[in-house]
């Protein structure tokens, strides 16, 4: 269907919609009822990620393969653990990505 | 409105929301507040199909809802189709609640309405005409044609992939197109004779 066609309608239907309602008080009784603002806290998130990092770090302590990987990674030596433990990492980073750009369009 | 108007409204809308979030200015929102309730009612009383009541109900639900979530207003597309998609989500929230009568009216009845002959009377051929499309179709013209939203803007209030919402405003516009031809075949035949 060509623009030309359309216009009567589209000028039909704008004629037909009444537009804009007057105020008449609303703004108001809406203003009166408007709770205080909460501002959102950061610090629960901080404690969480800084709990989160420590647990992970405490558990991960006594394995053998982190401190070998680490040391093979720092050596320059590609050992198994050194690849678990940059394929680990790399999984962890993967993940923050999707969970960061989920959130994104969320909003 | 032109292009430049509609720039300059958005950025207004962006200066307000940035004052109304940096110490929680009322008076900022009061003034988002003023300038679109009148659009956002108009919407909600043609979703509505006319109950008034419900609208403003609704309308002050969409804006305590919008100053909550204020700060998830980022700009990515205008305060009032943000609003829109906000009112838009309390209505459809409030239909599940409490089904709506759609407003769709059956063919035969609409068959049997006499045929009228001046331009008030195509108002409310138009009206029935309105009634006879899907829901869908209804509330994609409301959104494209009379609040002036692009295809664009309408697919994100009414969360839509876009090809849905230009096949329903198609359709839409070529079904009335069919059912008010006979409006126009008389305006040709009076502008001949």
């Amino acid at each position: 269907m060509s623009h030309q066609h359309d216009d009567p309608i589209d000028a039909l239907l704008q004629k037909q919609f009444k537009g804009s309602v007057p105020d008449d008080g609303f703004s108001e009784r809406l203003m009166q009822r408007l709770p205080p603002r909460r501002h959102r806290v950061a610090w629960p998130l901080w404690v969480g990620l800084l709990a989160g990092a420590g647990a992970c770090w405490l558990s991960l302590l006594a394995m053998p393969l982190l401190h070998l990987g680490w040391s093979d990674l720092m050596g320059g030596e590609l050992s198994a653990s050194a690849i678990t433990l940059l394929l680990a990492i790399a999984g962890v980073s993967l993940l923050t990505c999707w969970w960061t750009i989920t959130e994104a369009d969320d909003r | 409105m032109c292009v430049a108007d509609s720039v300059v409204e958005a950025r207004i809308d962006r200066a307000l929301v940035a004052r109304a979030l940096l110490d929680g200015d009322r008076r900022a929102f009061e003034q988002l507040l003023r300038r679109h309730q009148g659009m956002v009612r108009a919407q909600l009383r043609r979703l509505l199909h006319g109950d008034h009541a419900m609208a403003d109900d609704l309308a002050q639900e969409a804006f305590l809802l919008a100053w909550r979530k204020l700060d998830q207003f980022r700009g990515e597309a205008r305060f009032s189709t943000w609003l829109y998609r906000i009112t838009y989500s309390c209505f459809l929230q409030a239909c599940r609640k409490k089904p709506w009568p759609s407003g769709h009216i059956d063919d035969d009845a609409v068959d049997q309405l006499p045929a009228l002959p001046d331009a008030v009377d195509l108002q409310l051929d138009l009206e029935r005409a309105m009634q006879r499309l899907s829901t869908a179709e209804q509330t994609v013209l409301l959104h494209c044609v009379q609040l002036g939203l692009s295809q664009e803007e309408t697919a994100y209030v009414l969360v839509m992939p876009l090809g849905t919402v230009k096949t329903h405003a198609t359709r839409g516009k070529a079904k009335l197109k069919t059912w008010l031809a006979p409006w126009r075949e008389t305006a040709d035949e009076e502008r001949t004779s």
